[in-house]
């Protein structure tokens, strides 16, 4: 499903260069549920941003599905990453003048993969998975931080992706309802759903099929 | 409506003060366009079908005499459709013990059957019966009389009789008696009779039977009318063909409107930057959200897509403000324009494509202005966009000028931050500068023109030395009329001239004849000399002869005929005659003269006046009568009437311009106070009151208002004499003793502290109203 070969990534900053991910060597299958843990500053949301087409190796390849997303221009890229990844961030990143039926709605639109008049029906049947179907018609501010995340979640399988990304997807909420957030993901996996998680939190092992650790830009444990 | 427009929409209405300033600015755009080119549409619309409608003569032919027998023979041509005879004869008029007014008299023969330049009767009498005179409905003013009074006329040939002002008539066809300054009465052939001139008509209004808008049809038509009134032993003194279906001002009209609309344009491009100041800042806060929207697939299209959907909203919502306030505007002005003009609007109805016009411009205004932030703010990388710290984060302190404006402000923290507050966005603040300083620019450029208008119009009138002028009807010797100067005290010099037309091939000029070492007119002189003592070929030509032709050159010879006469001429000098657009040339005087130049010793109205008619006593003694006579500040008052229209609306220019600048200003400090919230809220944290904070951003506000009038200050020179040169140049086709006003600076300093004050007050109050746990919560 995702294959990484040699891939690197530097950073020019005021300070010099600065080398975010080194000769990073990763395949990761189908259906896989995968925690890539370590620590603030490692290289993990590069990583998945690399995977997500968020940001482009300097050097090495990505390949997603087939697909050698590095060699895509940025709209292309946009397109694909539509059809094929679902993305979940820390702070939830609703767009806080739609509502979280319309949240879910916004990337069948974007990617107008779903008939216009299925996709309320749809996002609201993907809320009520995630357990928040009632809160269907209500603005971001007016829901609890589980409830963003929730939403966050539905949005990602809008357009049913077979790539889940999440980045620190619990960080910002309390252990209870990271732990609900959690088996969400799982339960994802268990359905076919390739899903790829970064976070700093060690204790993931109960859900993920498989744990990769990375410090200073290197993969250390795959 | 899908999830890419909602948002669009509950964006804006999420910002909504903010939208409801930029659509009012754009409204304003659209207003005046509307307002301007719907009048365009009514005015040239109505002031050609009036004029049309009284059935205006194709040829106006001046005969020795003509009556129903020639009239008739006309009337064979089957070119000609109508004829009809007339007669036009200047005089003068005098209401109670009121001054003598210059009169036109129109004798027409049968009032019942006007069927060629008809007039339209208002109220009091129709037709006009013997010893009765109609006045034209705006030349009441002039003669300062009203219905049923009566008055005294006096015609050249004639004697003083009194007649009784019976009604009041509309003559579309002819310039308005209040610019011209002139009285247009109407009678009948007896009451011609009646003031002792002999009871003929001598022109003949003619019109063409088909192709009536074909000068060139018409002239052969003309000619042929032409030859016919020589074969029955008549002469044809004058020929004129008005432009065939078009008003005399139409084309004046058009062009002031179009100057207007032009303006229109400009308020619309400077609300643009209102556009463009509130799409980068909506979209510099929403980089995190592009950044989302593209991770989650979409497309810079599809995202663009929103934002230019805003432009969208905000453009219809401007046009639907601005088409109501655009005709109302419209109205106004055609009202204004009807009454300048002197005619009757029977519909205010605007075209369709007025509609479309401005629908389209409207629109497509806030589109083009949201391009580039839109196309700027869309292209911010997926990475990049998903890690913007928020927007409370500038990079001030970065460069040289920051550090230099870091050492301003003293001990003064609030100046301090005031004026390094204005200076973080400097997209934002050049933007609002240019509105600001805009309205400036043309507010000084109205005190300027103004000023300099006055200076020229001084300088001109400066350089006739004669108090009044009095032209007679038949030409005189000098020495008859000096006897009855001589007769009159208070005279302090006297010069005989004589006006006439001249013909340079088939172009009409005026031809002034003048002693040469004449005392009583300076010649503004740009090249060449003057007329000397001793000259008999020379003539001195004007600026607007020159420019008629590229062959007018000093030093060259013209062939003139005047008075049947061909001669050729040598040009020794060109004048410049500001506000002057008739060519004329300027000759050495011999033989008779038809006109009086006259300096008093005390020049002031009231004397003028008293001399006036004693003068005027004195040359009937002498068997001399004055035809029309006007003193300078007559002669002038036209000329400050058309100056006066240029200096309103060069205000209301202003004022707009003024308007869309400060709702820009507005707009920005409510922009540069959404920005800071955070930073607000530390200062509230660390002890500043609500009062400070609100001081603060009032103060933001004047340095922004100070840097606009600054600027203004320093381009308010040139940019007032390009202006007033480009005004008076399309109005006059000449240019201006440009003079500056200082006063206008100190006027528009406390306009823009005022204006400035005003526009971040609100924004201020509402910041000063967050508190402290808001403003530190907002991201």
């Amino acid at each position: 499903m995702i294959s990484l070969q040699q891939v690197n990534k530097t950073y020019e900053t005021p300070a010099g260069k600065f080398s975010a991910l080194k000769d990073i060597d990763l395949e990761i299958l189908s259906g896989q549920f995968v925690g890539i843990v370590g620590k603030s500053g490692s290289g993990k949301s590069t990583l998945l941003n690399m995977v997500a087409g968020i940001d482009r190796p300097s050097a090495g390849s990505v390949a997603v599905a087939g697909t050698e997303i590095q060699s895509l221009s940025e709209n292309k890229l946009a397109a694909w990453r539509g059809r094929n990844v679902g993305f979940v961030f820390q702070f939830f990143q609703l767009l806080p003048t739609l509502t979280a039926a319309e949240n879910v709605m916004l990337p069948m639109d974007f990617s107008k993969t779903i008939a216009l008049r299925e996709r309320r029906k749809r996002a609201v049947s993907l809320l009520e998975r995630v357990g928040v179907g009632v809160q269907a018609d209500k603005l971001p501010a007016t829901l609890s931080g589980g409830e963003q995340q929730r939403v966050a979640i539905a949005r990602a399988l809008a357009n049913e992706p077979p790539l889940v990304l999440a980045d620190e997807p619990t960080g910002n909420l309390d252990s209870v309802t990271a732990g609900a957030i959690l088996d969400l993901f799982r339960d994802m996996a268990n359905k076919g759903t390739t899903v790829v998680i970064a976070t700093h939190e060690a204790d993931i092992a109960r859900v993920i099929d498989r744990r990769i650790e990375i410090s200073d830009g290197k993969l250390l444990h795959q | 409506m899908n999830t890419l427009w909602r948002k669009a929409f509950r964006d804006f209405w999420q910002e909504r003060a903010r939208t409801t300033l930029v659509v009012l600015a754009i409204a304003l755009g659209i207003s005046a366009f509307a307002a301007v080119l719907s009048s365009y549409a009514i005015l040239t619309r109505e002031l050609d079908q009036g004029y049309l409608a009284t059935n205006p003569a194709s040829a106006v032919l001046r005969v020795d005499s003509a009556d129903d027998d020639l009239v008739k023979a006309i009337l064979q041509n089957p070119e000609v459709s109508d004829a009809e005879p007339r007669r036009t004869i200047s005089g003068q008029i005098k209401a109670g013990p009121m001054q003598w007014r210059n009169l036109v008299l129109f004798v027409v023969q049968d009032y019942g059957n006007i069927r060629v330049s008809k007039l339209v009767p208002e109220s009091g009498a129709w037709p006009p019966a013997t010893g009765e005179i109609l006045i034209e409905r705006d030349a009441f003013q002039v003669a300062r009389a009203n219905i049923g009074e009566a008055v005294t006329v006096k015609t050249a040939n004639g004697v003083e009789q009194p007649l009784v002002i019976s009604g009041s008539v509309h003559d579309v066809g002819q310039a308005q008696a209040r610019m011209e300054n002139i009285v247009y009465g109407y009678i009948n052939l007896a009451t011609l009779a009646q003031l002792g001139e002999e009871p003929r008509l001598n022109q003949l209004n003619i019109l063409v039977a088909r192709n009536r808008f074909d000068e060139a049809h018409i002239r052969r038509v003309v000619s042929d009318v032409e030859a016919l009134i020589k074969s029955r032993g008549h002469e044809v003194l004058r020929v004129e063909i008005p432009r065939p279906g078009k008003h005399p001002h139409s084309d004046l009209t058009g062009i002031l409107l179009l100057a207007m609309s032009s303006f229109g344009l400009f308020v619309l491009v400077l609300s643009g930057i209102l556009v463009i100041n509130l799409l980068t800042a909506m979209m510099a806060s929403q980089v995190r959200q592009i950044g989302v929207m593209k991770a989650i697939g979409g497309t810079r299209r599809a995202i663009a897509g929103i934002y230019f959907g805003q432009a969208l909203f905000l453009g219809i919502a401007a046009v639907i403000v601005s088409i109501p306030l655009g005709i109302v505007g419209s109205r106004a002005l055609c009202r204004y324009m009807a009454y300048f003009l002197n005619f009757d609007i029977n519909s205010f109805a605007v075209p369709f494509w007025v509609y479309l016009l401005v629908a389209l411009v409207g629109i497509a205004a806030p589109l083009i202005a949201a391009a580039y932030p839109v196309w700027r703010g869309t292209a911010t990388p997926v990475r990049v966009a998903l890690s913007d710290f928020g927007l409370s984060q500038t990079n001030f302190g970065a460069s040289a000028f920051d550090r230099a404006l870091a050492r301003i402000g003293g001990k003064f923290s609030l100046i301090a931050l005031a004026i390094r507050n204005s200076f973080r966005r400097r997209a934002r603040l050049v933007l609002t500068l240019l509105t600001l300083t805009a309205g400036g620019l043309f507010f000084l450029a109205a005190l300027n023109v103004r000023s300099s208008m006055i200076n020229t119009l001084d300088h001109m009138f400066g350089l006739r030395k004669f108090d009044l002028t009095v032209g007679f009807a038949n030409p005189y010797e000098f020495e008859k009329i000096q006897k009855a100067v001589s007769n009159t005290p208070g005279i302090k010099r006297a010069e005989g001239w004589f006006t006439t037309e001249g013909l340079h091939g088939p172009d009409r000029l005026g031809i002034v004849a003048l002693p040469p070492d004449t005392r009583l007119l300076e010649f503004d002189i740009i090249e060449g000399r003057k007329l000397m003592p001793g000259d008999t070929d020379a003539i001195v030509i004007n600026t607007a002869l020159a420019g008629r032709d590229p062959k007018m050159r000093v030093g060259e010879s013209v062939t003139l005929r005047i008075g049947g006469d061909e001669k050729a001429w040598r040009i020794v000098g060109l004048a410049r005659e500001a506000f002057s657009p008739t060519p004329v040339g300027y000759i050495p005087l011999t033989g008779m003269v038809n006109s009086l130049r006259l300096a008093f010793d005390n020049p002031d109205p009231n004397s003028i006046s008293v001399l006036k008619t004693e003068l005027d006593r004195n040359l009937e003694q002498q068997g001399v009568r004055a035809r029309a006579s006007s003193t300078k500040s007559e002669s002038r008052y036209g000329f400050d009437q058309h100056m006066l229209m240029i200096y309103v609306f060069l205000i209301i220019t202003s004022a707009i311009v003024g308007g869309v600048g400060g709702l820009g200003l507005m707009t920005t400090m409510s922009l540069n106070v959404l920005e800071r919230r955070r930073e607000m809220g530390v200062m509230r944290a660390l002890g500043a009151t609500p009062r400070v904070i609100w001081l603060m951003i009032v103060a933001e506000g004047m340095v922004i208002g100070l840097l606009s009038w600054a600027i203004a200050a320093l381009l308010a020179w040139p940019i007032s004499k390009l202006v007033g040169d480009s005004l008076v140049q399309v109005m006059f086709r000449s240019g201006l003793d440009f003079t500056f006003e200082p006063v206008g600076l100190v006027i528009w300093l406390l306009v823009s502290i005022s204006l400035s004050a005003l526009a971040s007050f609100l924004p201020a109050w509402k910041a000063s109203r967050t508190t402290v746990r808001e403003a530190l919560a907002y991201e």
